[in-house]
């Protein structure tokens, strides 16, 4: 921990109490996490896979929607999104070639041609790659609680993406996002819980089961990324 | 003339550079070259907006846009903004039941109601959620949606602020299609001026980007225009000066000037009554005749007065069968050009043959009338011929070094082996490199996908050939979906063949059939049957909608597109294009033709492949005919001669001409295109008077030092005005002089290096007389 180091630093020098006073006193609102160390860790962290259940909450409706399926992503641009239930649908990203499976058919687009999703690819990217000009790009990021349980707060910047989208509120513990919540303009939200992928063999596609929680995805990991350190979101 | 002097004045002068596409042989290549003489790009405008900041560029593509809507001028004002697709799409809307392919009886029972609902479902709650919402009530089963998803295939523009903009950002982009046709040059030049003045109004910092066929148009046929004025003043004082020095007297320069403008004035006579209409570069072209048909009034006036008193008999019996000739094996050589495929070469042909008859008969007529005893002046001429004697004096000392070079550059040229003639039809085209690679730059911004390949599919009507494209695009669909092919554009997507509308019509259910499976469809679901009054009610408008046909489109929002995209034929046919994206550069045409094997009147082309081959094509046949056009000068020569050794004395200049002038090309690496041919018959056209006159010259009894002069003169003002064009900023025109001015030199030079007795000496002979 960034702030951690800083107080033992400051311990070790005891003909200084006042400095270390000084050092302690700045090192207090450190512990209230901020983008740059947030960046960092979350940078560390160059590929994973997880589950997620997403809740959609849309007026009109009977029922909430509910969807699952898996997160997937690797450094510095691959994400994909395989949704299983209700009916099997992908997103794949990689670069500015956005690829949509969906009832069958296949569309592939310029991601900087549809800017809404360009944005939503952006807020998904920038936050598991660690890459702050990237959500800068689109959004103003706020960053609340601390570095066990923080909240990243995204706010568009342009207000033609405000007439659609709200703001965007991804939470996580540590490296790994664990929630991303989507507030629509028009009232609608969603929320996506994401879980690291258990141990089971219940994911289809005859995926490996994985001995822990937090292994390494290095088995999907493209060659030209070198294997992050361990760890899930 | 005064007649001629009439239909000049009435004549439609045109500069449209489409007219050196030649006319196809093929069925494919003909829509190809109709679609690009005529079609939707000869009025189609792209746009860029460049410096400021990224919200300046957006503001200005904005008010531009409006500006543009506003003036009423435009078919198609698009810069990205939804606003201007809002009228597509909400008819597509009204027609989707007709246009879905998804529409098949099994959509519409109560399993396939709640997967397209359920599919429907999948986007709420998105951001890409929202039109899906909108239309949620009449249209659950995102039929809307799955139109528009086909109509977009591949990478469209980049959007920044709401419109469109380059893939760096750099500069926003528009794209216009203009009412007026693309052929309508004046009212072409009034859309270019209004996109400027709309610009200029309210964008201060930032430049403004112009391409497309309309702006290559107006302004070729300003550059020609403009260039054609500076070398028909240019020509017109050089040689005046020229022939002022040579005769000292303006009269004797008047006299001059009258073969030649009647040659002119005939030759736009005759093509604007052949064609209709003249091409500008053929006016471009008349300046060169200028060089042509002075020389006739050169040797008029200087043998006459050479021969005064009476001097025109003395003339008419001993120079005009000489010229004559010379005028014949001309008529032979721009016969070839006369028959050519392309238009424009075929106007220069008929231009040129008028206009040195015209010229010829002037000068045999009329000058005679008015200047009995040749030329009233002496001016400097006679140190020109004396000096001309005496340099053709040592010439034939040359003859081994000539013939010696001669034989080398043959050697070399067959040495050379490789692929002579490499200029593309692209060399023809007056429009710069910078534009081209804006042109190419702004192309690539707004479609990264297009791979310039398309099918064509042709029908003897509309029907038939929506049919056949339907039956093709199922063919590309496979394609698609292995993935060797990332899209293509159909007009069968917003105007499918009336079999398939109706299919589609009655594979609708009754208002009954339909609530009761949508009943079963929603039950335990998320979405309410009891929001769905207006899908019901839509369903049932459907059923019995009207088709949609070629002439309903017409007026819709959807005609820009299907008229970009469906083409009536001037026989009556019909013809589909169907543009094909690719991932890369290129498309697999090869998988194409495949997939399309066996279906009736559909081919796949790529677009500069096919024109490519059309130009190999044309040249095959411009060199066919070059070889027939020779062979007729020959023969003309062999007739007239009647003499194996003077036929080779005359043509062995010529040929050495050609030879060196052509090996000189080769050894510049000046590629070489169908103009240059034609150049190296014009020089073996011209040649051949000054070859017959030195074989006269030294068979007969004429004054020798007076047809040196003249002889010298007419080469001096053939060179004078070929070379004007050579250095002409139209490569069409630049071509051909770049040929001909150093060629007509040699061909006068290698005759005197090739004369067979020492100039002086007398002849018994009588020929060349009758």
């Amino acid at each position: 921990m960034t702030s951690g180091t800083k107080i033992r630093r400051a311990d070790r020098r005891p003909c200084s109490w006042l400095a270390a006073l000084a050092l302690c006193l700045l090192s207090v609102p450190a512990t209230a996490l901020d983008l740059p160390e947030l960046m960092a860790v979350l940078a560390r962290q160059r590929s994973g896979e997880a589950r997620f259940t997403e809740e959609r909450f849309v007026s009109g409706l009977d029922q909430t929607l509910v969807s699952s399926g898996i997160l997937r992503y690797s450094s510095p641009d691959r994400f994909e999104r395989l949704t299983e239930q209700p009916r099997p649908e992908s997103m794949r990203v990689e670069g500015d070639q956005l690829t949509l499976e969906r009832g069958g058919r296949t569309r592939r687009l310029a991601l900087d041609a549809v800017p809404e999703m360009a944005a939503m690819v952006a807020a998904v990217r920038g936050t598991l790659t660690g890459n702050a000009d990237v959500l800068r790009l689109y959004f103003l990021p706020e960053v609340a609680g601390t570095l066990a349980q923080w909240t990243l707060t995204l706010t568009p910047l342009d207000e033609r993406l405000r007439a659609t989208v709200r703001e965007l509120q991804i939470q996580g513990q540590q490296g790994a996002l664990r929630s991303v919540a989507m507030q629509l303009a028009d009232g609608d939200h969603s929320l996506m819980h994401i879980a690291a992928p258990s141990a089971s063999a219940s994911m289809p596609g005859g995926r490996p089961a994985r001995r822990a929680p937090c292994a390494p995805a290095a088995d999907r990991a493209p060659s030209r990324s070198p294997p992050g350190p361990p760890g899930c979101w | 003339m005064l007649v001629t002097l009439g239909v000049t004045l009435h004549t439609r002068f045109t500069a449209d550079l489409s007219t050196f596409l030649p006319a196809a042989p093929d069925a494919e290549q003909r829509v190809l070259t109709e679609q690009l003489q005529g079609g939707l790009p000869t009025r189609t405008l792209l746009v860029g907006i460049e410096g400021g900041d990224a919200s300046q560029r957006a503001a200005a593509s904005r008010a531009l846009a409006a500006g543009l809507r506003a003036s009423g001028q435009f078919a198609q004002v698009q810069n990205g903004e939804l606003s201007s697709l809002a009228a597509v799409g909400s008819w597509v809307f009204e027609h989707r039941y007709l246009l879905s392919p998804a529409v098949r009886p099994d959509h519409f029972s109560a399993t396939g109601l709640r997967d397209a609902i359920d599919e429907s479902l999948s986007l709420l709650g998105t951001p890409a959620g929202a039109t899906v919402k909108r239309l949620l009530d009449s249209d659950p089963t995102g039929e809307t949606q799955r139109i528009a998803e086909l109509s977009i295939s591949g990478g469209g523009p980049r959007m920044e602020q709401g419109v469109w903009v380059s893939r760096d950002g750099t500069r926003a982009l528009l794209m216009l299609v203009s009412r007026a046709e693309g052929s309508d040059l004046e009212a072409q030049a009034h859309v270019l001026a209004l996109v400027r003045q709309l610009f200029a109004a309210d964008a201060t910092g930032l430049t403004l980007r112009l391409t497309g066929a309309p702006l290559f148009a107006v302004e070729s046929r300003a550059q020609i225009e403009s260039e054609v004025r500076t070398l028909a003043i240019a020509g017109s004082v050089l040689l005046g000066a020229l022939l002022l020095v040579a005769f000292g007297s303006v009269r004797a320069v008047g006299a001059v000037t009258l073969p030649v403008a009647s040659g002119v004035l005939a030759g736009i006579a005759t093509v604007s009554l052949v064609f209709g209409h003249v091409h500008g570069i053929t006016l471009g072209f008349g300046v060169t005749l200028i060089g042509e048909a002075v020389d006739y009034a050169i040797y008029y006036l200087i043998q006459a007065r050479a021969a005064a008193p009476e001097g025109w008999r003395h003339w008419q019996r001993l120079g005009w069968p000489t010229v004559r000739l010379g005028l014949l094996t001309s008529l032979c050589g721009f016969a070839a050009l006369a028959l050519s495929g392309f238009p424009s070469l075929a106007q220069l042909g008929v231009f040129s043959m008028s206009g040195l008859v015209a010229a010829a008969l002037t000068t045999r007529f009329v000058l005679p009338v008015l200047l009995p005893d040749g030329a009233p002046g002496r001016g400097l001429r006679g140190g020109l011929g004396r000096q001309a004697q005496r340099l053709a004096r040592q010439l034939p000392r040359l003859r081994r070094t000539v013939t010696g070079l001669g034989v080398a550059a043959l050697a070399w040229l067959v040495w050379q082996a490789g692929p002579l003639w490499q200029a593309e039809l692209s060399s023809l085209s007056p429009i710069s490199s910078d534009a081209l690679a804006l042109d190419t730059s702004l192309r690539g911004d707004l479609s990264a996908s297009d791979a310039g390949a398309l099918v064509i599919v042709q029908g003897a009507d509309a029907e038939t050939t929506l049919q056949r494209a339907e039956a093709a695009a199922g063919r590309l669909d496979a394609l698609v979906a292995d993935g060797r092919l990332l899209g293509y554009d159909s007009v069968t997507r917003l105007l499918p063949s009336l079999a398939t509308q109706a299919q589609r019509r009655a594979a609708l259910p009754t208002a009954d059939a339909l609530s009761r499976r949508l009943a079963a469809a929603t039950a335990g679901g998320p979405l309410p049957a009891a929001r769905l009054g207006a899908f019901l009610s839509d369903v049932q408008a459907a059923r019995t909608q009207a088709l949609i046909t070629p002439a309903s489109v017409q007026g819709s929002p959807a005609q820009a597109l299907v008229d970009a995209l469906l083409l009536p034929r001037p026989d009556g046919h019909w013809a589909a294009l169907l543009p094909l994206h690719a991932h890369g550069d290129s498309v697999n045409t090869a998988a194409v033709a495949q997939a399309l094997a066996g279906m009736p009147e559909t081919r796949v082309i790529q677009i500069g492949e096919e024109l490519r081959r059309l130009y190999r094509h044309y040249l095959q046949e411009a060199q066919a005919q070059t070889l027939v056009g020779g062979a007729a000068v020959l023969l003309l020569m062999a007739v007239w001669l009647r003499s194996g050794r003077r036929l080779l004395a005359v043509c062995l200049p010529l040929l050495m001409a050609v030879l060196l002038t052509f090996a000189g090309l080769q050894l510049l690496q000046v590629p070489l295109g169908i103009l240059h041919l034609v150049g190296l018959l014009l020089v073996a056209a011209v040649g051949s008077n000054y070859a017959l006159f030195f074989d006269m010259l030294h068979t007969g009894s004429a004054p020798d030092e007076d047809m040196m002069t003249s002889l010298v003169l007419a080469n001096l003002t053939t060179v004078l005005s070929f070379g004007l064009i050579a250095l002409s900023g139209i490569p069409a025109l630049s071509a051909i002089g770049r040929v001909v001015a150093p060629g007509a030199l040699l061909a006068l030079l290698l005759s005197a290096v090739y004369a067979q007795r020492p100039v002086g000496a007398v002849g018994n002979s009588k020929v060349g007389v009758r």
